[in-house]
């Protein structure tokens, strides 16, 4: 993985010092709120609904062992014992002290880590598919064009103050399992008729108040052009985004008011007549951070296993969690391990201190020390020895980490809501909760298959409720929330919007509708349909219908 | 003052309690009848008139001036007479704290079981 050099590290180093000293007139009165406010929130610091939070940023969604010891090290030196990890791959702190900060990120910065560009109008935190590096159909290894995109983007004097925040995502694969389409910018690795790998280019999608699917404005497009083609599209933006009014502020508004075809036409004319040189990255470059990415030193294996293969037929449990929760791996005699943070009833995306420490022990035993981080608000163990798996499950149960329910009704993805959030308008985790409750029962999860249900508590779609087979969007209305569902989203390869079903639905019987719709599903359902299939062939009218006849 | 403060330039149609964010560890505190700053509303500062909407407004910018407190703003609350409760959902939560992982997040403050109560209701 990504080891910082010199520069990097020099950087980061003097970022600390900067916001100490920044903190420490803050501390004194010789900073006002309104002149701290934008110093801490480029350092990752919102000061939220009861206290503060600390973004910090995931690269590319990869971790080493050493670097999630530090994070369990600062939930419990710094925090309260545990730690909130996001739909962005970043992990958020949400009690930490304000003369604390400072120290937190001295912390991590010894692990080559930061907070800063996980707030503001700039390009935030460029994220990956989970699976990068060892998916077993992968193209290429994406993260090193998105550490590439990291550097470049960094401080950028020309994309520091953008119109608004800009979003990036990456993948290597026809899958996408980094939601790509819902991104300001989306790649995906992909070959050329002539077999050449290069990106295909998304622009203008987006989650909020106004979702967007991505426009394509490249079919393909040489990898020693990429950072040039972007700046072609940042400059575009950077130039014609709406400045006058925020919700409009977003580049998937601008794509949409010139139409796709318009705004590909004039990143097309800028980057003609761009004046930052061609080849950019050039191949030294590239192989250069490339090789920090190069492939750990796999063992030569058998495609099966002996002694997995009879765990697997003596227990069912194991054999159900290797079903759900691993993957193929690319490479002969290993596994993709997906480690779910959504226990039944629990908080999506939160790990305690401990199991930080249980996984980071984990990855440096029996993952060739890596960690990947996932939207979806899970982790996973790369590269685990299929000889391995049964150990790893056994350790995982140990710390309640066990969960095999993986893409199931229960891993659920929801914002922070209105239980942390100054911005939300509802509480999202407790509906989570009741729906985890409700739908907990694994066999009937298992009966119902793949579904991804997805809840924010406010507009802004944290959650991802748009893209969400159910999605949930918690609202207010004179002191009361209720809750809107939509179904028929979706954020793989194949996205798609989610539309509203009809009138809201209180705390209490949100959970009700959402069963009612899955019970609906069911009875339905023809010749082994997913949920979406079957609400693709069927549409809202059957569950509308079964909803609002029964609610 | 903050968002929210809206209200203060108004006619006061229920009374008001002063809050804000303690400026060291960013959490949640109301403004007592003995000028302190606590985490519980239920000893906090009733305004009922705009000249008690401007001295509280003083004595919030005062607070925020000397660096205790960040962004003071007033909140419209329900005198029970036997409880002050929030009117709006998203100072309910202010004042209760998470409903969620409560193993971590427990407060010690008095007011929590009414602030659940409202929350509940």
């Amino acid at each position: 993985m990504y080891r910082y050099d010199e520069f990097d590290a020099t950087f980061v180093s003097e970022r600390v010092v900067q916001f100490r000293d920044q903190v420490e007139r803050r501390v004194k009165g010789e900073l006002s709120e309104e002149q701290f406010r934008p110093l801490r929130l480029m350092n990752g610091l919102y000061l939220q609904l009861h206290a503060y939070m600390l973004r910090v940023a995931v690269p590319y969604g990869t971790l080493n062992s050493r670097q999630m010891h530090k994070l369990a090290f600062i939930a419990d030196k710094f925090d309260r014992g545990y730690g909130h990890f996001t739909t962005r791959q970043n992990i958020q702190y949400n009690w930490p002290k304000l003369p604390d900060v400072p120290a937190i990120l001295d912390n991590l910065a010894e692990v080559e880590m930061h907070a800063i560009q996980t707030s503001g109008n700039c390009i935030r935190n460029v994220t990956a598919d989970q699976w990068s590096g060892v998916a077993a159909d992968e193209v290429e290894d994406p993260r090193p064009y998105a550490e590439l995109m990291r550097q470049w983007s960094s401080l950028h004097p020309e994309f520091s103050f953008l119109p608004r925040k800009f979003k990036i995502a990456v993948t290597g694969d026809e899958a996408d399992r980094a939601v790509i389409a819902y991104h300001d910018i989306g790649l995906r690795l992909k070959k050329n008729s002539a077999g050449d790998i290069g990106f295909e280019i998304f622009v203008g999608g987006g989650m909020g108040r106004t979702p967007m699917i991505a426009a394509r404005v490249r079919e393909w497009l040489p990898k020693s052009e990429l950072l040039g083609y972007l700046e072609a599209v940042m400059r575009v933006y950077n130039l014609n985004g709406r400045r006058d009014n925020k919700y409009k502020a977003r580049i998937k508004i601008l794509v949409h008011e010139l139409g796709a075809e318009e705004f590909t036409r004039q990143v097309e004319e800028e980057y003609a007549r761009l004046d930052v040189p061609q080849g950019l990255p050039s191949d030294q470059e590239l192989e250069r951070i490339a090789a920090y990415f190069a492939p750990p030193a796999y063992e030569d294996l058998a495609e099966n296993d002996a002694d997995h293969t009879q765990h697997l037929v003596d227990n069912k449990e194991f054999a159900e969690w290797v079903e759900r929760n691993v993957a193929p791996h690319k490479v002969t005699g290993y596994a993709i391990v997906n480690i779910s943070l959504k226990p039944v009833g629990g908080v999506p995306g939160d790990a305690t201190s401990g199991q930080m420490r249980a996984i980071a022990d984990l990855a440096q035993k029996m993952s060739l020390d890596e960690i990947r981080v996932t939207h979806e608000q899970n982790l996973v163990l790369p590269n685990v020895r299929k000889h391995d798996l049964f150990a790893v499950w056994q350790e995982l149960k140990e710390h309640k980490l066990a969960d095999a329910n993986l893409g199931l009704a229960t891993d659920i993805i929801s914002c922070p809501g209105l239980d942390y959030c100054g911005l939300a308008t509802a509480r999202s985790i407790p509906i989570s909760q009741d729906i985890s409750n409700r739908l907990g029962d694994i066999k009937r999860q298992r009966d119902i298959g793949d579904l991804k249900i997805k809840i924010s508590g406010c507009i802004n779609a944290c959650g991802h409720h748009h893209a969400g087979h159910i999605g949930i969007l918690g609202l207010e209305k004179r002191g009361v929330e209720y809750y809107q569902i939509t179904l028929g989203g979706s954020g793989d390869e194949n996205a798609a919007v989610g539309q509203i079903i009809g009138p809201g639905f209180s705390s209490e019987t949100v959970t009700d509708a959402v069963e009612t719709i899955v019970d609906t599903y069911v009875d339905l359902r023809q010749n082994g349909e997913t949920f979406l299939e079957a609400y693709r062939r069927v549409g809202a009218e059957p569950f509308k219908e079964a909803v609002y006849a029964t609610h | 003052m903050a968002p929210g403060d809206s209200s203060m330039a108004k006619k006061i149609s229920g009374p008001r309690i002063l809050t804000a964010n303690l400026l060291g560890d960013g959490l949640v505190v109301f403004l007592g009848t003995d000028g302190s700053w606590a985490p519980g509303l239920e000893s906090a500062r009733l305004a009922h008139s705009n000249d008690d909407v401007a001295q509280l407004e003083a004595v919030g910018g005062e607070a925020a001036r000397a660096n205790h407190i960040v962004d003071p703003y007033l909140i419209e609350v329900e005198d029970t007479g036997s409880s002050l409760l929030p009117i709006e959902m998203r100072e309910r939560m202010r004042a209760r704290g998470p409903s969620v992982n409560l193993e971590f997040n427990s407060r010690s403050n008095g007011h929590a079981l009414v602030a659940d109560q409202a929350v509940a209701g």
